[in-house]
């Protein structure tokens, strides 16, 4: 359970954007200013302040990802932790995990759903922020309530409601297909019980909660577009289309950046939908995402190590094309 | 600004000394409590009445110690127990564990050594394959708290419009179950003559061990599935012509609830433990009284409607192939053990002995619990209820013992296959499939 929480929150940090940019600007202007000493308290100061910060994140992140990889290079299960000796196996768990066709299979699965999932969010999300910034405010307050809702409902609840509605003998959905449409064979259709069946309606749920996110985000940025801009460019012909496409998004591009970066990390690290739908029926090991997998190993505590680091190697890989982007646009 | 700041600060900072104090708080309260025994229950299972028991008669027994109970939830006992039985402060006393997940901590090493007590606590009379699952090469680590078999509930009235006996035998069960749902008397579009989800391995395994089969048998120091023995394959054939003939449960369901549809009119028959009969609620009997009503007028009603759903519902133990005998059932139940790291193995020895004496042993019969200890199940008392329960424990068997036994429960192989065969698997490449995933999974 805390090997995949571990390695995906680890993934976090490199996430605030404006830090680096803080960071690169402050020791410049140190450099213009008179060379006059500040008093050695203030300029602990700055460094005080962090303490407070840094302590949880060095024992709640430094010392699981530490333990996590120490771990996985040995061979620890139950009758280590009740107090046998570690042996140090080596790359033994990597080998035995990354030789395993079926962890490649997860892998891609994993990655596939991730990418997927990412982008319809990122679609969706962006349709309805622009929609957002057309409509009038009854309607726009309308959708906000909504999309606070969907955002806002614990997961859990949420996973139940969709797990009533996709229930293959009472469900609401299968009803609908069945009686008013008039479709005999979806009366007991099971939805979960095919893999790509099963990813649908995982994708329709991880989606469906993430995009509120992505909608206010997107909109808060869209709402800094300065209207002359716009003005501008409508007096220059540039239809509506054009105008956001080539005006609006550009300007908004390091939210998109952030946002879409924030969406591939999340749903790579998809747990609780998955898990969640696994138990209502679903066939488990064809099923396996990565969050999973890395749980259903959990009684192995060297091979659960082993596959959250490499886990967190694949969201560093994915990644990283992002984060460098990120930070040239910034500088 | 510079307010709100600080006393943002001040309260992280009283937030991590609160936190810190409590950390240092319990601790030492664990320290220094050596008379202070703990106890873990899972689930509910165990009647308030007998907790108190335990409590006022091990302190009686025991000067100056104090029992604490501390019930744990079923779901997740595992990974709770794989944290607290390792730490010398955290872990109880005295646990209660699922019969099938004792192997992997027996294993491990997470309980003391009991052989020299199974002879005071019971002997032979302990029910046999929870001792099993409680022993490593001859030692015993873990012993019976109590057991309780899966019997066939049915409608009585379903039964009768459909001209169906309760049958004798397992090949008669399952022609019954397939007319049942042929004649469909409740005219329910999705009946079923008997509910059987298609992840539902506690019921199927059933067909498997009663035809002589297993899950998987130990072969030198290996474990290797066994799935595709004659016997079992023999057993699963009947299990996919009822998933095929006699039932329409959903393929993606479990053994959970499976009262809801019987009480909808979509079943006549299911297969539980004995206390699902207090879940059984046929519209034509239900009183409509609230649940939060505790007036006498209330109790009074909903004592007439279990009556009534009683008069319309029978049980039977599931029959074996011969008439006269049940068939072998999964087991399910619990065994109990002290841990390892406990600090207080003399009481939890004492608590222990309680657990097993005639009263204790008697009084979970009386609820409904076959007693770890054989010789008291006739306190179960002679209503239809308690035969059913004890002639369906008499040949039920467990999971087989194996270390890794859990393992294969949490990677979900058994509910993946029967599922699959419920969807119609060739049974042959399925089976061989699940061998092969229980072998690599067991050793």
């Amino acid at each position: 359970m805390s090997a995949p929480r571990t390695s995906s929150s680890t993934v976090l940090p490199p996430v605030p954007p404006r830090a680096p940019i803080v960071a690169p600007a402050a020791p410049e202007a140190a450099v213009r200013r008179p060379p006059r000493r500040r008093p050695i308290r203030a300029r602990l100061g700055p460094y005080l302040l962090l303490v407070p910060a840094l302590i949880p994140i060095a024992v709640g992140l430094g010392y699981p990802l530490v333990r996590q990889f120490v771990l996985s290079f040995q061979e620890y299960g139950l009758a280590q932790q009740f107090g046998q000796p570690a042996e140090w196996v080596g790359l033994r768990n990597y080998a035995e995990l990354l030789s395993d066709p079926y962890v490649w299979g997860v892998i891609a699965r994993s990655i596939a759903f991730c990418l997927v999932n990412a982008a319809l969010t990122m679609a969706v999300g962006i349709a309805l922020a622009v929609l957002m910034t057309r409509v009038g405010r009854a309607a726009r307050i309308t959708l906000q309530v909504g999309l606070l809702l969907a955002w806002g409902t614990p997961v859990l609840a949420t996973m139940t409601v969709w797990q009533w509605l996709f229930d293959s003998q009472y469900g609401v959905i299968n009803w609908l297909l069945a009686e008013p449409l008039g479709a005999e064979g979806m009366r007991q259709h099971s939805w979960i019980i095919e893999p790509a069946s099963f990813y649908f309606v995982a994708t329709v749920i991880v989606v469906w909660m993430s995009v509120p996110f992505v909608v206010f985000t997107v909109y808060a940025g869209l709402l800094q577009v300065p209207e002359e801009c716009m003005e501008a460019a409508q007096l220059d012909g540039a239809n509506a289309w054009q105008r956001l496409r080539y005006l609006s998004l550009p300007m908004v591009k390091p939210v998109l950046l952030v946002v879409g970066l924030l969406q591939v990390i999340w749903d790579l690290r998809v747990f609780t939908q998955i898990y969640v739908l696994q138990r209502a029926g679903a066939p488990t090991r064809e099923t396996h995402l990565l969050g999973t997998f890395i749980y259903s190993l959990s009684k192995e505590f060297s091979l659960a190590g082993a596959m959250a680091t490499i886990m967190l190697v694949i969201t560093l890989a994915l990644t990283v094309f992002y984060i460098r982007r990120m930070l040239r646009d910034d500088v | 600004m510079t307010r709100v700041r600080t006393s943002g600060l001040a309260a992280v900072g009283v937030g991590l000394m609160v936190a810190l104090a409590a950390c240092g708080g319990g601790s030492e309260t664990e320290a220094g409590g050596d008379e202070e025994l703990r106890l873990w229950l899972a689930g509910t299972d165990t009647p308030q009445e007998l907790r108190d028991y335990l409590v006022e008669t091990f302190e009686a027994q025991n000067e100056g110690a104090q029992l604490v109970i501390e019930e744990q939830d079923w779901s997740g006992l595992v990974p709770r127990l794989q944290t607290a039985l390792a730490s010398e402060q955290q872990t109880p006393d005295l646990v209660e564990i699922g019969n099938t997940q004792s192997p992997t901590f027996t294993h491990a090493g997470a309980f003391t050594d009991i052989t020299d007590m199974v002879d005071g606590l019971g002997g032979d009379q302990l029910l046999e394959g929870f001792v099993e699952a409680g022993t490593v090469d001859g030692d015993v680590y873990a012993v019976p708290y109590y057991s309780g078999a899966r019997a066939v509930f049915y409608r009585k009235d379903l039964f009768e419009a459909a001209g169906v006996e309760v049958p004798k035998t397992l090949e008669e069960f399952g022609e019954a179950a397939v007319a049942l749902q042929q004649a469909n008397p409740t005219g329910a579009p999705n009946f079923s003559g008997l509910w059987l989800p298609g992840q539902d391995w506690y019921n199927g395994i059933a067909w498997i061990y009663s035809n002589g089969g297993s899950l998987a048998e130990q072969d030198g120091d290996e474990w290797v599935g066994a799935l595709s023995s004659p016997e079992s394959q023999e057993g699963l054939a009947q299990v996919q012509e009822l998933f095929a003939n006699a039932t329409s449960a959903p393929k993606d369901a479990d053994s959970a609830e499976p009262w809801v549809p019987f009480n909808n009119g979509e079943a006549a028959m299911f297969s539980a433990p004995t206390w699902a009969r207090w879940s059984i609620d046929l519209p034509e009997c239900n009183k409509g009284v609230a649940t939060d009503d505790e007036s006498e007028e209330a109790k009074a009603l909903l004592a007439e409607q279990q009556a009534c759903n009683e008069e319309k519902t029978g049980i039977f133990p599931l029959p074996g192939p011969a008439a006269g005998e049940p068939a072998t059932v999964f087991a399910g139940g619990s065994n109990i053990a002290i841990p390892a790291k406990s600090g207080n193995q003399d009481l939890a020895r004492n608590l222990l002995e309680i657990i097993f004496s005639e009263e204790y042993q008697t009084m979970l019969a009386e609820n409904g619990l076959i007693p770890g200890n054989s010789e008291y199940a006739d306190a179960l008392g002679d209503d239809v209820y308690a035969e059913a329960a004890l002639d369906a424990a008499l040949n039920a068997k467990l999971t087989p013992p194996a270390e890794k036994w859990a393992d294969v429960e949490g990677a979900r192989i058994l509910e993946d296959f029967f599922q699959e065969i419920a969807s119609g698997a060739d049974l042959e490449e399925a089976s061989a499939r699940a061998d092969q995933l229980i072998t690599d999974t067991l050793n």
